[in-house]
């Protein structure tokens, strides 16, 4: 009986084989009904931004008349590569992802950013054991050496990019740190480590800082910002030169106006733009992320 | 009266001499992790942990998350289910192809040794590279397609399969098979109609380890658009939402342990007891009455006309179409021309490769890694053994080995909490992937290799304790219970009769899994610890393809070093 069974699922199981479904979606669609593919990079608060993402989609859907949709993405290297290839058309990402992906793909546009992308800064945050003290100028980052650090994700720009520039500036190498620097992959482990005392500098994003210092979720009796950096460029959206072949020469300008049109005192509108931390999206262009493709190189993070 | 010198056997036998070395291997490692050095402990710490321990208690609860859990945990099954069959299939052609026994059937003996080596070798290469840097390699190929996650599984379990059911084929009684080859059968009928069958069962039951794996995997696996278990843990992660992780981790509990109880329901059926067989010659195997102690399974046979086995097999026949749709990949980006353009372009920006860095700076980089997979299976496969006495159910349960004949009603629940919360414990720890485990040991543990060995033996030591007791469980009972008859007090039962039978077959679980963690170093980068898992994270997020080959190579070469290593020891151990 043993035998029986065991035969017949073994011949079972070859007809199966070959019945795989049909692709989901085919090549020779019609342009009008392609839909627009949106993505996020994963970097603050990810899961609400991932998990409401209909919202935005809706919206664009409505503004621009074509479909839309969103993929989640939660690494950055794949939401360059998948924008490279021609899976996304249009991504939120980071100040040197955003750089990464538009030297990938020629043609690309930096199209907007939000309110505070275009003078945003990074901190660096030191458990009060460490007995640092909070500095003012960019020289006495020297005194982190032979203190140990952390750094977010390796592609962040807030959480390890400008940071990294900024103590090179002050002639602080990634050397001169105790041990190896630190890669926690995200902001928010970053200010645990930290207050954990694990490491004893971080360097993230203040807007998230701030945030978490709002809601209550740090302890500023573990924790404290002891430098806050100069200003610079960051998040953005970038879009794929495809999408003029699709949907006409024009769409860029509209999805950019339609970002821009984005209203804190429409509700539902409102909602959008606070899940992007955002008061309203402004329009930016590539020369504003020169500074960052010119570090990225010099720090190796851009080929 | 002088006695006639007698020559003492050395006490340097092969067995002895790998015990040094494996004592000098970790004590290499431990001096890596730098262990010996004060203050490796943070106590700043503790109330971070804490919060996550406390998150354990406090799952998110609440309707959504529960909905989306649910959604996440059948978009993992369904790739599991995908990725396993696949790599069942490549398995099952590279397993004959890598055996040595095929290539002795087909060709004068004088020819097989290079060719089988050589398919030996050439499977390291996929199983050397983990199924997430798979994963972003097929990125560049299929871009967010649920292909991606699929062949990422596929490939590098298709590997370690093939490689695994090649040991079970070489390992498999072959005087059938000379017998049919010699009266003149063509050598792949001859295999069909003799090693096959006889090999059935092992295989079959190694399907199903590889299923509760693929999990596992596709666990990790959150790269890929398509949402799933891993990608749920990935987005709670990056804004540790603790509460939301467990109530993920616990869904990962209950589908490994559903499928745990599930397999070992049907090998029970089936008659073949142990889900992974390793270093065992079959000749001194009885198979069938190798069970747990008499009286606990009387029927170990398959009645005759097992309806509900046949049931069984055909609901997890209708399962492999549902999960091929549910997860809708689209299969045609395999062959189509797209792909292959894709492939042109990677290939060109990552050849040829750059061979800049020195080199012999990468070995040093590479001893930190081989150091804290050494630290990682030596902690996980001690913790291991010892779980797995209390989690076996043929020990301390009534009945069992090691339980007084009239267990008052207190020692049965003692019994039974002590079996359930062993397991619970190792289930836990292998459904909490290893990056989390990294970022919560890193919270009470200075940087460095330390607390990336201890999360990779933290997830590692939930497997190997789960294979452990249930190769405890399926000790040949007979010595055990004439021991116990006999009067021996339980302590030297234990030691003269249960740990003899056990410790050769659990060092080769240990062996075997060691690649693993080798190749799990690169999963627990934010430890801080260098490695070539650092350095591969960031050639990757700066797109250095030239720079990623050769990382990879050097881990080729450490999966071969792992390999000869684990193979001559388990050698010596037969």
């Amino acid at each position: 009986m043993k035998r029986v069974v065991l035969s017949t699922l073994l011949s079972l199981l070859l007809p199966l084989a070959a019945c795989t479904p049909d692709s989901s979606s085919s090549s020779n669609e019609d342009a009008a009904t392609q839909p627009l593919v949106t993505s996020a990079i994963p970097d603050q608060d990810p899961e609400k931004l991932q998990r409401l993402y209909s919202k935005l989609a809706d919206y664009l859907e409505t503004e621009l008349g074509v479909p839309v949709e969103y993929k989640p993405v939660t690494d950055y290297a794949a939401a360059v590569t998948a924008f490279r290839v021609g899976d996304l058309d249009m991504v939120w990402f980071g100040g040197l992802t955003g750089v990464q992906a538009r030297l990938q793909v020629p043609g690309a546009e930096a199209i907007a950013q939000r309110d505070i992308d275009a003078d945003f800064h990074s901190v660096f945050i030191a458990n009060t054991n460490s007995g640092l003290t909070p500095i003012d100028d960019i020289a006495q980052l020297a005194t982190l050496k032979g203190r140990s650090l952390t750094f977010g994700s390796e592609s962040s720009t807030s959480g390890r990019l400008m940071p990294q520039y900024f103590l090179e500036q002050a002639d602080v190498n990634l050397d001169d740190f105790k041990g190896e620097v630190g890669f926690s992959q995200s902001h928010d482990a970053t200010i645990q480590l930290v207050e954990a005392g694990t490491y004893e500098v971080g360097a993230l994003n203040e807007q998230v800082w701030n945030s978490r210092v709002q809601e209550g979720a740090v302890d500023l009796d573990q924790v404290q910002v002891i430098w806050r950096t100069p200003a610079y460029y960051d998040y953005h959206w970038v879009v794929n030169p495809d999408v003029k072949e699709r949907y006409g020469e024009e769409f860029v300008g509209r999805v950019q106006a339609a970002l821009m049109a984005l209203d804190p005192s429409v509700p539902e509108e409102k909602e959008i733009l606070d899940l992007f931390g955002a008061n309203q999206f402004i329009e930016t262009e590539n020369s504003n992320y020169s500074q960052i493709e010119d570090i990225g190189r010099a720090i190796g993070k851009i080929q | 009266m002088t006695r006639p010198a007698v020559d003492r056997p050395s006490w340097l036998t092969p067995r002895s001499r790998w015990g040094l070395i494996v004592l000098a291997a970790i004590a290499f490692s431990l001096w890596q992790a730098r262990v010996f050095e004060p203050n490796r402990f943070n106590v700043g710490g503790i109330p971070q942990l804490l919060r996550f321990v406390q998150a354990s208690v406090q799952p998110d609860l609440s309707l959504d998350f529960l909905q989306l859990t649910l959604d996440a945990a059948i978009v993992t099954f369904a790739y599991a289910v995908c990725g396993t069959f696949f790599s069942i299939v490549f398995g099952c052609v590279g397993g004959i192809l890598a055996s040595e026994v095929w290539w002795v059937s087909v060709l004068p003996r004088h020819a097989t040794r290079p060719i089988w080596l050589g398919i030996r070798a050439t499977l390291a290469v996929p199983r050397a590279i983990h199924e997430l840097i798979w994963g972003l390699f097929f990125v560049n190929l299929f871009g967010l397609d649920p292909l991606v996650a699929i062949v990422a599984i596929a490939v590098p379990y298709g590997a370690i399969v093939a490689k695994v059911f090649s040991e079970i084929l070489d390992e498999t009684p072959r005087q059938p098979l000379i017998a049919l080859l010699n009266s003149g059968v063509a050598p792949f009928t001859a295999f069909l109609y003799t090693l096959l069958p006889q090999a059935f069962l092992d295989l079959l039951s190694y399907t199903f380890y590889r299923f509760e794996c693929s999990v596992r995997s596709a666990a990790v696996l959150g790269i890929i658009g398509a949402g799933g278990l891993g990608y749920q843990i990935l987005l709670s992660l990056q804004s540790l939402r603790y509460e939301q992780l467990w109530t993920l981790f616990y869904a990962l509990f209950l589908l490994n342990g559903a499928i745990d109880f599930f397999s070992a329901w049907l090998r029970r059926r089936l008659g073949s007891p142990s889900r992974l067989d390793l270093n065992l010659r079959k000749q001194a195997r009885s198979r069938g009455s190798g069970g747990s102690l008499p009286d606990a399974h009387p029927a170990r046979q398959p009645p005759e006309r097992d309806r509900w086995l046949v049931a069984v097999g055909l609901g997890g026949l209708l399962l492999l179409p549902f999960s091929f749709w549910y997860v809708g990949a689209d299969f045609s980006k395999l062959w189509s021309a797209r792909t292959l353009e894709l492939l042109g372009d990677v290939a060109q920006t990552a050849f040829p490769p750059n061979l800049d860095q020195s080199q012999w700076q990468l070995g040093m980089v590479a001893v930190q890694t081989v150091a804290m997979s050494i630290l990682a299976i030596a902690i996980a496969g001690c913790g291991g053994i010892l779980l797995s006495f209390p989690a076996a159910h043929t020990f301390f349960l009534p009945g069992g080995l090691f339980t007084p004949a009239q267990p008052s009603w207190r020692d049965r629940v003692l019994a039974w909490t002590g079996v359930l919360g062993t397991r619970a414990a190792l289930l836990i720890a292998r459904a909490v992937p290893a990056p989390i485990w990294a970022l919560v040991a890193l919270f009470v543990l200075f940087p460095g290799i330390l607390p990336g060995a201890i999360a990779l033996a933290l997830h590692n030591m939930g497997i190997l304790g789960r294979l452990m007791a249930e190769s405890n469980e399926n000790l040949d009972p007979r010595p055990l219970v004439a021991l116990k008859a006999q009067g021996t007090p339980a302590a030297l039962v234990f030691l003269y009769g249960v740990l003899p039978m056990t410790l050769t077959r659990s060092i080769a679980y240990i062996l075997y899994r060691w690649e693993v963690c080798l190749r799990e170093t690169v999963i627990v980068g934010l430890v801080g610890a260098g490695g070539l898992g650092r350095l591969l994270t960031e050639q990757l997020s700066s797109f250095d393809y030239r720079r990623v080959v050769v990382t990879l190579g050097w881990f080729v070469i450490l999966t071969f070093g792992v390999d000869w290593v684990s193979g001559a020891m388990r050698r010596s151990l037969r």
